[in-house]
Order: structure tokens, then C-alpha cells, then sequence
């Protein structure tokens, strides 16, 4: 049984595989409705209107291999994020056979995503009278990017831009237009983006201490980018100025 | 009655002892017996005496006399009732006849401006037979609409043929060949799906002959257009469309016709299309009176301005054909029309009708047909023309396959609500990643290979700590609400639609949030016409909100039988109701002031104990008829009537869940979305399916959250798990 379900499914992702095919064949209908029958109780997971905020997503765990989505790669992150999210290690390590690029890129949405969190913190207490400039340490003065020329926006703005930028190009169907492979000449965008995202994780951590330390407890978000960073090189290690309290962080490097 | 009294009672009157009175004084006389009667009484127990009987005599007589005054006075009454009648009918009559009389002055002068105008244009004469200043009958003319209108149908049958023909010919002549003329009218045909109505296929493949000559003319053909999609369509939609689809549909008509080559007088004919809605009138007469027109239009000379009259006739008859001759007078109003036709098209229609009444003699009549019928095409059609008019612009804008246009990539994981903007190409999205992003779709980034144009948002809202669940657009377009898995209920102040996307944060966009709930706020609506807020939450509650009032929350709804509320609508006929479904699959309909469920949504008996199967995931209020959808997680849609609460129809929608509905501003069409990937238009008067449009990708199991139509422009959308959302037109 549990053989035909995997062939049914592997079969299922190979028809699936040309994303630019809207029309749903026929073979694929019979497909899923033999897979309907075969398993008499299949687990919907999905979140239905009505379902309490405890509920959320709260279905049992898909195995990768079983996920038919062009999304798996991050809809497993998610689901190992939701179920440990400080076990950094699980999660950062692909499945078997996962396209590193398409790991890479799934895990920087990730990252952006979740660090809205912090953005809206930091809203209440980072204003541009407070903070006009975007630094961290003393060093540095870092320009907002996604201008035409780069603009010396006051912190909030920067974080707001910075994940705005990032949002796009991440989606940008000129450099990702597929979520399933990545172009080589786009995996070098990806670098550029965490650099520009690292900042807000240093600027929190050196002058809004209590909201960083607050939602680093509950997100473990900026240990897991940095191991992140350091375990595909997207960074350079001087620029990694958070201290990460860990046995595999960077440690204290002033930039 | 003072005699039974009197005769009961002691009273002794000195009267004159006259009993020879003459019913006037009654009741004297009746006391006048009385004081004889005394005299008497003794007497009258045991026996009759003679002065009993006089007594009785005279007391009934009395009586009669009593009544006969009464009678008197009633007849005087009533005369004097039956007097003021008269006289207000006269009055009628002589307004009507002035009227009248006013009517033919203005026709005749209206004959004689075209004369001039096309002397002027032409440097011809306008042959349009004798133009004789109007004779004005006297009453006697119009008194017999009925029997005038006989005669024409069996004397204009065969001319009708004729005219027909002759007008085939005319439009030949131009080089509007048969083919022409055969796609077009089966081209309307199709769009009215129609198969039978001849007329108007002639009306409007002679229509666009008129084009060629003058504006006028060519307003002349829209109302002619109109005119002949009226008269079928009319009998299938009733009269109740909203005029703003008026100008969209016009602006679709003028771009399909490009020959037109004036706009200005196609303007004009804008601002006639909005009038009142006029009851149609008898089929049977609107046949009668088209032969007798076109037997009419026999009568013209030949030219092509003649040709004119023609068609202008026959767009006029259709015009007389449905509404009240004397009605539409009130109806008719001057547009903004340079020129004094306008006037003249003033008194038309009544004359059209008065022509009618003319007498017999229609036929021959030489000056009454020949008006200047172009200019006067532009007068106040009404609405039956733009309904049916519209109907069939509608169709075709909506019938027409929409196709993806935009897609919106910006946000990181499912969008799970969106609303348009009423008014611009705007629109704002909700998403699981915390964030809600405003989009123009006017700045869309230049695409390179595929047809459908990216679109990046203009400002992301960040507030919310948790997935974004729901959305709601207030009806100015200047707030919006969202409520989101942290159970916050924010408002936001929309920047403006061009704005540059990296602008410095300001605080100002947050402008409130409403506290309350205590779980995942997942439904959100607000009243098109009150600021007023509704929403539901997984904690089991609704709310209904005043969010510019100091104290936000207005009342909580909770019905402890049915779970936690999935979706709430408010009742768009009705003031005070909203209707709320569950996630046990019932659905209330509740009053917002009493907060006590009104009607119960019948719910479907099957038998499937698995209650979350049949849960309702979305539920939607019909804008203007009562009646309720909603979607269901067992595939189904379902559509309910408010006032009995019965199930009304039950259809499969989808091969999986239906997760969300929108119906258009007008409501003729549904649009469903589905975990199925696949989003539905529907038609909502045979509830069938009209299009299919495969879009967005599971994640999980789940595929399309939202789906929504632009309140005002041709515009759908639907919010996908895969983080897009696409705008088809």
C-alpha cells in the first residue's frame, strides 16, 4: 500500500513538474482520486476558517519525500521550523537530493519572512527621530540599497526597505522565476540579500537590546541565519558581528 | 329622531293648530301631534280613535318627509361632486390639448430647422414632403387611439416588408453588403440570444449607416442599438441595473463600432441613457406600432438623409413602443445639446404618441413622420433601451473569457485575503507572512516573456504578529481593516495610489486597532453604506464594530450551538441583518440591532458524520435580491433565500473544497475559488458554469483562499497558497 501511494505520488510530482502547465490532466484527476480511495482517511492539512490560533498548521508531520507541491522544499522548512524551531540543525540540513540553490533561496524567503516579526517590533520603538542612521557599531554607516542611489535612510526605513527589496527581488520573476530551480547567475543575489538583512539582526542587537533579545528567545532567528550564512558561505565571516552565544558562532569580530 | 321622543316625552307645545303642514317642519308637526296626541292618550291604549290614527298618519308622514330632505340633500351632493368632476376633466382635456397643439409647433419647427440645417450642409433642399404648419384639431382627434391604431396593422404589414427591403437596398448602396449586415445581426442575435426579434437586427445593421452622415446621426444609431436590443431583452432582465455599468457598456459599444467618428454626440447620448425606468408596455402594441412605422417609412422620399428619418423612425417607434405616450413627456428632459433639437425632442415622444392618435389617416401623413428624427434619436431613451442595451454589453463584456493578466509576487508564503479598491485598479493583499501589501496595477514592472504583467506593491503593512486571515476595504476606499491569527483587528489609512514604494515610514498609516477577540479574527465585513465593521473569530464570537466611534465594539453576537464562526456577510437588501455561518455548517441570519438569530439557514440533511466536511468555509449576501451563498467544504455551493431561510439550489461547484466566494457589483455572476486549484465564474440566473480558470499551486492541501471582483471595474482576482495573487480581466 504504501509503495503504490509513493508511486502514485512520485508519478503525481512528474506530471506536476512543468510548472507551466495550468491544465490538470486527465491522468492526474484519476491519480488523485485513486489516492483518495486507496487511503480512506487522508489528512487534510489545511487550515480552515474557524480553526483556533493553537491550531494553526497544527497537522501531523508530511514526510518530504511524500510532498507533491512545488512548494515542499518550504513547506518542510516550515513544518521543521514549527516542530523545533531551535534545533537549528534540522533544520538547516536539506533532504536527500535537494538542489542546493532551491535550499538556499527557500531558507532566505524563510528568513525574511520571520524577520518582519522583528520588523514590527522595532516599529514601536525605532523611530527616525531616535535613529536616524542605519549602524550598528560605531564603524559603520549602511546605505538603503533600494534607491536609486543609495540613500541615507534612518533605521526603520532601512529595515522597512531592506525587506521590501528583498521581497521582490527574492520574487522577481527576472531572477527567480521558478521556485523548484534556481539560475546560477541569480545564487549570487542571494548573497548580496543576506548581507543587506544582516544589518537589521546588528542594528536591533546593538540599540534595541530588549525587543532583540525578546524575539531572539522566541524565534532563535538570527543563530539560525547565521549558521546559515556560515554553513553556504554568503557571507563573510566579518561582517557576522552579532555574537552569537554558541559553540558554533563566529564569535566577537569587529567589522 | 325627535318624533319618538317627543311622543314619549310629556312636552306640551303651544303650536298652531294646523295639522295641514306640509312636511317641512317635521318635527313641529311631530310635536304639534304630540300636544294633540296628549288630549288623546287616554284613549289610544284601548282603542283606535280617529286622531290616533291621524296622529300616526301624520307622524309617518313626517317621517318620509324627514327622508326626502335627506335625499335632497345628497343628490345635491352628490351633483355638485359629479360638477367639480366635470370640470377637472375639461380641464385635463384642455391641458392636453395644448399640449398637443404645443407639440406640433415644436415638430413643425423642428422641420423647419432641419430644412435649414440641411439646406446649409447640403446646398439642397431637404425634400421631406409638405411641411404645412400643424392644423389643430379639436377634441375630437384624439379620442379614438384605439380604433386608430387597427387599420395600420393590416395596411403596414406589406409595406413593412417593403420598407425593409428598401432600406436593404439603401445600405447597399452605401456598401454595407448582406454580409455585413448577416454577421451583424447574427452577432446580436448571439448576444441576446435571441432568435426571432428581425427588427431589431434591422435596426441595428441599418444603425450604423447613420454613422456616416452627422453626429446626430450616429447618436441616432446608439439609440437606435438600443433600441433594438431593448425590445427583446427586455422581457428576460428586469429593469434593475445599476446605471454605473451604463457608461462601461457604452464605452464598449463605441470602441466596437469605429466608425463612429463623433464622440461628442455620443456624450450627449450619456447623459440621456440615465433616466427613470419606464414599465413596458404591451408586446402586442409594440408590434402594432413598429409595422405601422415602418409602413411610414415608405412614405419618405428617397435621399439618403430620408434614411435617416427612417431608421430615426423606427428608433423612435421602438421608443413610443414601451413607455406611456403621455408619461415620457415628463421624462423627456433637455441634455446639453447645442442645438435647439434638443427642444424639439422634447415634446417627440408625446407627439410620436399623438401621432398615433391621429386618425387613421397615419399613413398618408406626410409632415408628422418626416421630423428631424436623427436629433431626436439622442432624447431621453429610456432605460428599457439601456437595460436591455446594457444587458447585452454586459454579456459581452462579461461572456468574453477572462484571462490573467497581472500576477502579484511579493509576499512569502500564502495570501489569504485580498479586496480591491472600489474605485482605481487598486488593490490590497493579506498574507501568512504577517504582512498586507497594497498594489497598483498600473505600475506593473516590464515583463519579459510571459502575457501576464508583474505587479510589485507599493507599501507592505507590518503590524500584525501573525498570519493575516482576512481583509475588508471600507467603501471610500480610504481604510481598510484586517484581522489576523493574534486575534487584532488593525485599521489602516491607505497611502495614496502613487506613492513611491521606498518612502520613509510614517506612523500614520496605522491608525488603529480594535481589541477584542481573543482568538483568530477570520472573517471581516463592512457595510457598504455604514462605517460599520463585522467580524468573526475562532473564540466563537461576533463582533460588530463602529471603528471611528470611541467605543469601538457596538455588540457581540454568540450562538453557543453552532462552534466558532467561519464567515459573516452583511445583508446588502436588507438594514439590519447580517448573516454568519459556522463551522458546524449552520448559517444565521441574525438582527444586528436585537442580536437574536432571525432566520435559520436550512442546512442540508446529508448524512456525514463528519461535521467538518460540511463546514462553510465563506458565505456571501446577494447585493441587492435575498438571497445567501455559501461555500462549503463538502464542494457544494449552496445559495439560501433570507426571508424563508429554505435551500433555493445545491450544486457540486468544485472536485474539492469551495473556499471562498464573491459576487459582482451587479449581481449576475459567483465566483468561486477552490482547494482544487481552480477558480469558477458562475452565472447566477441558471447557475452554471460560465468559465473555468486553472490558477495557483497547493501548498499543502491547500490552494486558493480568496477570490474577489473589483467593485467597478472588469477586473477579478484570487489570492493563492503559493504567495501570488493574480487579476485576470
Amino acid at each position: 500500500m504504501y509503495c503504490a501511494k509513493s508511486l502514485i505520488v512520485r508519478l503525481l510530482f512528474l506530471a506536476r513538474i512543468s510548472e507551466f502547465s495550468h491544465q490538470r490532466s486527465g491522468l492526474e484527476k484519476v491519480i488523485l482520486a485513486t489516492m483518495k480511495m486507496a487511503d480512506g482517511s487522508t489528512i487534510l492539512r489545511r487550515n480552515r476558517p474557524g480553526t483556533k490560533a493553537k491550531d494553526f498548521s497544527r497537522w501531523p508531520d508530511e514526510p518530504f519525500e511524500e510532498m507533491d507541491s512545488t512548494l515542499a522544499v518550504q513547506q518542510y522548512i516550515q513544518q521543521q521550523i514549527r516542530r523545533e524551531p531551535a534545533n537549528i540543525d534540522v533544520i538547516l540540513t536539506p533532504p536527500d537530493a535537494q538542489d542546493e540553490g532551491v535550499w538556499k533561496y527557500e531558507h532566505l524567503r524563510q528568513f525574511c519572512m520571520e524577520l518582519n516579526g522583528l520588523a514590527v517590533r522595532l516599529q514601536s520603538e525605532c523611530h527616525p527621530e531616535t535613529c536616524t542612521q542605519m549602524t550598528a557599531t560605531e564603524q559603520w554607516i549602511f546605505l538603503c540599497a533600494a534607491h536609486k542611489t543609495p540613500k541615507e535612510c534612518p533605521a526603520i526605513d532601512y529595515t522597512r526597505h531592506t525587506l521590501d527589496g528583498a521581497a521582490c527581488l527574492l520574487n522577481s520573476n527576472k531572477y527567480f522565476p521558478s521556485r523548484v530551480s534556481i539560475k546560477e547567475s541569480s545564487v549570487a543575489k542571494l548573497g548580496s540579500v543576506c548581507r543587506r538583512v544582516y544589518r537589521i539582526f546588528s542594528h536591533a542587537y546593538f540599540h534595541h537590546r530588549t525587543i532583540f533579545d525578546e524575539f531572539e528567545n522566541e524565534t532563535y532567528l538570527c543563530r539560525r541565519f547565521t549558521a546559515f550564512v556560515t554553513k553556504y558561505n554568503l557571507m563573510s565571516k566579518d561582517n557576522l558581528i552579532v555574537p552569537i552565544m554558541e559553540e558554533e558562532g563566529s564569535g566577537e569580530t569587529d567589522a | 329622531m325627535k318624533i319618538p321622543s317627543q311622543c314619549g316625552g310629556p312636552t306640551m307645545e303651544d303650536s298652531s293648530p294646523s295639522q295641514n303642514h306640509n312636511g317641512q317642519l317635521g318635527p313641529s308637526s311631530g310635536g304639534i301631534n304630540v300636544g294633540n296626541k296628549q288630549s288623546d292618550e287616554g284613549n289610544q291604549k284601548t282603542q283606535y280613535s280617529i286622531p290616533g290614527i291621524l296622529h300616526f298618519i301624520q307622524h309617518e308622514w313626517a317621517r318620509f318627509e324627514m327622508e326626502r330632505s335627506q335625499w335632497e340633500v345628497d343628490r345635491a351632493e352628490l351633483q355638485a361632486r359629479i360638477a367639480f368632476l366635470q370640470g377637472e376633466r375639461k380641464g385635463q382635456e384642455n391641458l392636453k390639448n395644448d399640449l398637443v397643439r404645443r407639440i406640433k409647433m415644436l415638430e413643425y419647427a423642428l422641420k423647419q430647422e432641419r430644412a435649414k440645417y440641411h439646406k446649409l450642409k447640403y446646398g439642397t433642399e431637404l425634400q421631406q414632403g409638405d411641411m404645412k404648419p400643424p392644423i389643430f384639431d379639436e377634441p375630437g382627434g384624439p379620442e379614438a387611439p384605439v380604433d386608430g391604431e387597427a387599420p395600420f396593422t393590416s395596411v403596414s404589414n406589406v409595406s413593412w416588408r417593403q420598407g425593409r427591403q428598401l432600406l436593404r437596398q439603401y445600405l447597399q448602396e452605401i456598401g454595407y453588403t448582406d454580409t455585413i449586415i448577416d454577421v451583424r445581426s447574427n452577432r446580436v442575435r448571439s448576444l441576446l440570444g435571441l432568435n426571432n426579434n428581425a427588427e431589431s437586427e434591422e435596426n441595428l445593421n441599418n444603425a450604423p449607416v447613420v454613422t456616416a452622415l452627422n453626429g446626430n446621426e450616429s447618436s441616432n444609431k446608439r439609440a437606435s442599438e438600443n433600441q433594438g436590443r431593448r425590445t427583446p431583452a427586455k422581457k428576460a432582465q428586469p429593469s434593475s441595473l445599476a446605471e454605473a455599468m451604463i457608461l462601461d457598456t457604452e464605452a464598449a459599444v463605441i470602441a466596437n463600432f469605429e466608425f463612429l467618428s463623433q464622440t461628442d454626440v455620443d456624450m450627449d447620448d450619456d447623459d440621456d441613457m440615465s433616466d427613470d425606468l419606464e414599465p413596458p408596455d404591451d408586446d402586442d402594441q409594440d408590434d402594432v406600432k413598429t409595422t405601422k412605422r415602418k409602413g411610414k417609412s415608405l412614405m419618405l422620399n428617397e435621399g439618403l438623409a430620408d434614411d435617416v428619418d427612417a431608421e430615426a423612425e423606427e428608433v423612435l417607434n421602438e421608443l413610443n413602443l414601451l413607455t406611456e405616450t403621455e408619461d415620457s413627456g415628463s421624462d423627456i428632459h433637455t441634455q446639453g445639446d447645442p442645438t435647439d433639437w434638443g427642444g424639439a425632442g422634447m415634446g417627440f415622444q408625446p407627439g410620436a404618441g399623438h401621432r398615433r392618435q391621429m386618425g387613421a389617416g397615419g399613413l398618408g401623413d406626410e409632415d408628422v413622420p418626416n421630423l428631424g428624427l436623427g436629433e431626436l434619436a439622442q432624447l431621453t431613451v429610456n432605460n428599457e433601451a439601456e437595460a436591455a442595451y446594457d444587458i447585452a454589453t454586459t454579456k459581452e463584456s462579461y461572456r468574453k473569457t477572462w484571462n490573467a493578466k497581472y500576477t502579484l509576487r511579493s509576499h512569502f508564503d500564502g495570501v489569504r485575503a485580498l479586496a480591491f479598491h472600489p474605485v482605481e485598479p487598486v488593490l490590497i493583499t493579506a498574507s501568512e507572512d504577517h504582512t498586507l501589501k497594497l498594489w497598483n496595477l498600473q505600475k506593473t514592472v516590464p515583463a519579459k516573456k510571459s502575457a501576464s504583467l508583474d505587479v510589485e506593491p507599493l507599501y507592505t503593512f507590518r503590524c500584525h504578529t501573525g498570519p493575516v486571515l482576512c481583509l475588508a476595504m471600507s467603501a471610500t476606499g480610504e481604510q481598510c481593516y484586517s484581522g489576523g491569527l493574534d486575534g487584532a483587528i488593525h485599521c489602516w489609512n491607505l497611502p495614496c495610489a502613487n506613492i513611491d514604494p521606498y518612502d520613509s515610514f510614517d506612523p500614520g498609516v496605522l491608525t488603529g486597532n480594535m481589541e477584542g477577540h481573543t482568538d483568530a479574527v477570520w472573517g471581516l465585513s463592512i457595510h457598504s453604506q455604514r462605517l460599520q465593521l463585522l467580524s468573526c473569530s475562532a473564540d466563537g464570537t461576533v463582533k460588530l464594530w463602529s471603528p471611528t466611534s470611541k467605543v469601538p465594539l457596538l455588540s457581540t453576537y454568540i450562538s453557543d450551538q453552532d462552534g466558532a464562526p467561519t464567515s459573516v456577510d452583511f445583508i446588502r437588501d436588507e438594514p439590519n441583518r447580517m448573516v454568519a455561518a459556522y463551522n458546524s455548517a449552520h448559517c444565521i441570519v441574525y438582527d444586528l440591532e436585537s442580536g437574536k438569530p432571525v432566520v435559520r439557514l436550512e442546512t442540508t440533511q446529508e448524512v456525514d458524520n463528519n461535521v467538518i466536511g460540511r463546514q462553510i468555509n465563506c458565505v456571501v449576501a446577494h447585493p441587492t435580491l435575498p438571497l445567501t451563498i455559501t461555500a462549503h467544504e463538502d464542494r457544494h455551493i449552496r445559495f439560501f433565500d433570507n426571508t424563508t431561510g429554505k435551500l433555493v439550489h445545491s450544486m457540486v461547484a468544485h472536485l474539492d473544497s469551495v473556499t471562498s466566494l464573491a459576487v459582482d457589483p451587479n449581481g449576475l455572476y459567483l465566483l468561486s475559488g477552490s482547494h482544487d486549484c481552480s477558480i469558477r465564474l458562475w452565472n447566477l440566473d441558471n447557475k452554471t458554469c460560465v468559465q473555468e480558470i486553472t490558477a495557483h499551486r497547493k501548498k499543502f492541501d491547500e490552494s486558493i483562499f480568496d477570490v474577489a471582483f473589483h467593485p467597478s471595474r472588469p477586473y477579478i482576482a484570487s489570492a493563492g497558497a503559493d504567495a501570488l495573487a493574480k487579476v485576470f480581466v
